[in-house]
C-alpha cells in the first residue's frame, strides 16, 4: 500500500509543478525534504521510542558533504547524495556509542548538545566555508539537463515515496515489531531476545541516512548553505513535524512536514495584517503553542484520528 | 599571557554566576518533578526584557527589577498550570516535548511583545571598573555575584532550616512515602516552577546591563544553564553553583585561547563528556533513570 500511494503522490507532484508558480514549487520541495527527515525521525522516536533534538545536524552533514564535494572536487550531486548519506551514517554510528547509552531526559540533552557541537564545527571549520558557508552549489543534472525547480520537487517526492516504501516495509517486519517492543520497555524487549542496543543503533543510523539524503538534495536545490540553516531551531521544527503528524506514523511525517511549512508561511503572510508590529520568526510562538496543545489533547498526532476511525 | 588568562577567568566568573542562577532553576524543577525544563532560559529573557523596557520608559532600576522578577514568576506559574499540569500523566518524552514547545512559544511571545531590537539596561550602580589583581571587572559584576550569594543563601536556609524546605526534601527523597505523610507533591511542583522562573528572571535582570537584552537571549542562557546543571549534578543545588562557575571559566578561557566562536562548542563538549563519564555530575548523588 505504501508503494502505490507513493507512486500516486509522485504523479500528483509531477502534475502540480506544471501549474504552480515557482514559489509554491519551492515550498513543495521543502515539504518533501523535511518529510524525508521526519520519516527517519519517526522510526527513531515514534517506533523505537527514543528522542533526538539534534537531527538538523545530520541534515546539515548531508548538505555540507555534497556541497563540499561538488564545489571543491566537482563531484556530481548524485554521488554527493550517496556520500552525504554515508558520512551522516558514519557520524551517527560513532555518536550512537555516546548518545544511545542514555535515556529520555539525558538522551534529549545529549542529542541536543551533539547537534550544537556539530553546528559550531560548521561555523568554525574554514575548509567548509566557516560562517559564510557554501554558495554556487551546482544543481542535479541528467546528461545536459540541469534540474530546475520542478525537477527538484519531483526528485524530492520520489525520495519521499521511496523512503516511505522502505520504512513502511521495515516497520511491518520483525525489525519494526522489535522496535515497538523496545519503546514499550527495553528490559521487556531484551527478555524477548531483542538486542535493543543494536536495533536502536541501526535505527539511529538509518534516521541519519534519511536526513543526510534530504540535506544533500537541499544543498543543490538552494545552491547556498550556511550554518544557520541547520541550527537547533530546525531540530525543534523536525520534532514539531513529527509530533503534529503523529510520532508512530509514516504518512504522519509527510502531513506534519506539510502542516508546519504551510502554517509557517500562512502565519508569516497573515499575522502582520492584524498585528503590524509582528516581525521575524514570530510564527514560532504559534508553533510552540500548537506543539503543547497537540501533546495534551492529541498526543499521538493528527493521523491517530484516522486510524482510530478506521479501527472503530 | 598570564594577565590575559586571568582576565578570561574573571570574565568566566561573571557569566558563570549567571549560569549558576539558571542552573539552580533547572535543579529545583528537576528535583521536585523529575522534569528537565527546556524553557528555563526564557524566564531569564522575560526578566531581562521586562526590566529593560520598563527602565527605558523611565522607571527606577530597582522597581523595574522587582516587577520583572514578578512577571517572570507569574509566567512560570502560567506555564505550569496551562502546559505541564494537564500533561502530568504523560510519559517522559512527551513532557520533554512540552517544555520544548514552551521554550519556542515563550521566545515567540518575546518577539511579539518586544520586537527584534536589543534593549539596554543601565548598570545598577555607576562607578569605575573594579581592578582585581591586575584584571578588570565591570561594576555590574558585583551585583551579579551578590545576587548569587543572596539566592543560593536563601535556598540553603529554606531547604535546611525551614519546615517547608524539609518537606520538599522529603518529597524529593521519596515521593510516594512523602505523599502518605500528607506532603502535597503537586503544590510543590507548582511552586518549583514559580521559584525557578523567579530565579531565572532575576538572572536575566542582573545580566541585562552586561549583555543587553534581546528576545532570543534565552536560548543561549538556557542551554548554558543546563550544561552547568548537568555538570554539577542535576539533583544538587551546590552542584548548580559549582557547575555554573566551572562552565563559565572554561568557556571564557577556551574562547580566549581559541576563538570566541568555540565557546558554546566547548560547553557542549563538556556536557557530552559528563553525560558519558559521570552522568550524576560533579556533586550529584545518584543517577535517576527518569
Amino acid at each position: 500500500m505504501y508503494g502505490r500511494i507513493g507512486l500516486v503522490l509522485i504523479a500528483l507532484v509531477a502534475a502540480l509543478v506544471w501549474f504552480l508558480p515557482s514559489y509554491y514549487t519551492g515550498l513543495l520541495t521543502q515539504i518533501g525534504l523535511y518529510a524525508l527527515v521526519t520519516i527517519g525521525l519517526n522510526l527513531f522516536m515514534g517506533y523505537a521510542g527514543q528522542v533526538s533534538l539534534g537531527h538538523a545536524a545530520f541534515f546539515g552533514i548531508g548538505a555540507y558533504t555534497s556541497a563540499a564535494l561538488a564545489v571543491k572536487a566537482h563531484v556530481t550531486p548524485w554521488a554527493g547524495m550517496i556520500a552525504g548519506a554515508i558520512v551522516a551514517a558514519l557520524i551517527a554510528y560513532a555518536l550512537s556509542f555516546v548518545a544511545l547509552r542514555l535515556r529520555e531526559n539525558l538522551l534529549a540533552l545529549a542529542t541536543l548538545a551533539l547537534g550544537i557541537v556539530i553546528n559550531v564545527v560548521f561555523n568554525q571549520w574554514e575548509f567548509i566555508g566557516g560562517s559564510s558557508g557554501f554558495k554556487d552549489i551546482p544543481p542535479f543534472a541528467i546528461g545536459s539537463f540541469a534540474f530546475d525547480q520542478r525537477a527538484d520537487a519531483i526528485l524530492a517526492w520520489v525520495l519521499v515515496a521511496a523512503g516511505i516504501w522502505f520504512a513502511g516495509n521495515l516497520v511491518r517486519s520483525t525489525f519494526g515489531r522489535a522496535l515497538i517492543a523496545i519503546s514499550a520497555g527495553e528490559l521487556g524487549a531484551q527478555a524477548l531476545a531483542v538486542d535493543a542496543e543494536r536495533l536502536k543503533r541501526q535505527t539511529f543510523v538509518l534516521s541519519a541516512v534519511f536526513a543526510g539524503v534530504a540535506g544533500s538534495v537541499y544543498a543543490s536545490q538552494q545552491s547556498y548553505i550556511d550554518p544557520g540553516s541547520f541550527s537547533f531551531l530546525l531540530s525543534v521544527n523536525f520534532v514539531l513535524m513529527s509530533v503534529i503528524g503523529g510520532l508512530r506514523s509514516l504518512w504522519g511525517a509527510v502531513i506534519g512536514a506539510a502542516i508546519v511549512v504551510v502554517l509557517g508561511q500562512l502565519l508569516q503572510a497573515y499575522v502582520p495584517v492584524f498585528l503590524p508590529s509582528a516581525r521575524g520568526d514570530f510564527q514560532q510562538f504559534f508553533l510552540g503553542v500548537i506543539l503543547i496543545a497537540m501533546l495534551i489533547l492529541l498526543p499521538r498526532g493528527i493521523t491517530s484520528r484516522f486510524s482510530e476511525a478506521r479501527s472503530a | 599571557m598570564m594577565a590575559s588568562l586571568w582576565q578570561y577567568v574573571l570574565a568566566g566568573v561573571v557569566v558563570g554566576a549567571i549560569y549558576a542562577l539558571i542552573a539552580a532553576g533547572f535543579v529545583l524543577i528537576y528535583q521536585v518533578t523529575g522534569l528537565i525544563n527546556f524553557a528555563q532560559g526564557e524566564f531569564a529573557m522575560i526578566g531581562a526584557m521586562t526590566a529593560a523596557s520598563l527602565a527605558t520608559n523611565g522607571m527606577r532600576p530597582l522597581e523595574a527589577a522587582a516587577i520583572a522578577v514578578a512577571v517572570a514568576a507569574v509566567t512560570g506559574a502560567v506555564c505550569y498550570v496551562l502546559a505541564i499540569r494537564p500533561a502530568r500523566a504523560s510519559t517522559g518524552v512527551t513532557l520533554i516535548f512540552i517544555t520544548l514547545g514552551l521554550d519556542v512559544a515563550l521566545r515567540g511571545l518575546g518577539l511579539f511583545v518586544w520586537g527584534t531590537n536589543p534593549l539596554s539596561l543601565n548598570a545598577f550602580s555607576g562607578g569605575a571598573s573594579i581592578s582585581v589583581f591586575g584584571g578588570v571587572l565591570p561594576p555590574q559584576a558585583l551585583w551579579v555575584l551578590l545576587t548569587d550569594v543572596v539566592v543560593f543563601g536563601a535556598l540553603y536556609v529554606f531547604f535546611r532550616h525551614t519546615y517547608a524546605g524539609t518537606a520538599v526534601r522529603a518529597a524529593v527523597a521519596n515521593p510516594p512515602i512523602a505523599s502518605t505523610f500528607g506532603i502535597p507533591l503537586r503544590t510543590f511542583a507548582f511552586w518549583s516552577f514559580v521559584a525557578a522562573a523567579a530565579i531565572g528572571g532575576l538572572g536575566g535582570v542582573v545580566v541585562a546591563p552586561i549583555t543587553s537584552a534581546t528576545y532570543d537571549m534565552g536560548l543561549t542562557l538556557g542551554l548554558a544553564g543546563f550544561v552547568a546543571a548537568v555538570l554539577g549534578g542535576l539533583d544538587s543545588l551546590p552542584g548548580a553553583l559549582v557547575g555554573g562557575f566551572v562552565l563559565g571559566i572554561v568557556e571564557k578561557v577556551a574562547g580566549g585561547l581559541l576563538s570566541t566562536g568555540w565557546e558554546e562548542g566547548v560547553g557542549f563538549l563538556i556536557l557530552v563528556l559528563v553525560l558519558v563519564l559521570r552522568p550524576q555530575g560533579l556533586l550529584g548523588r545518584a543517577v535517576r533513570r527518569a
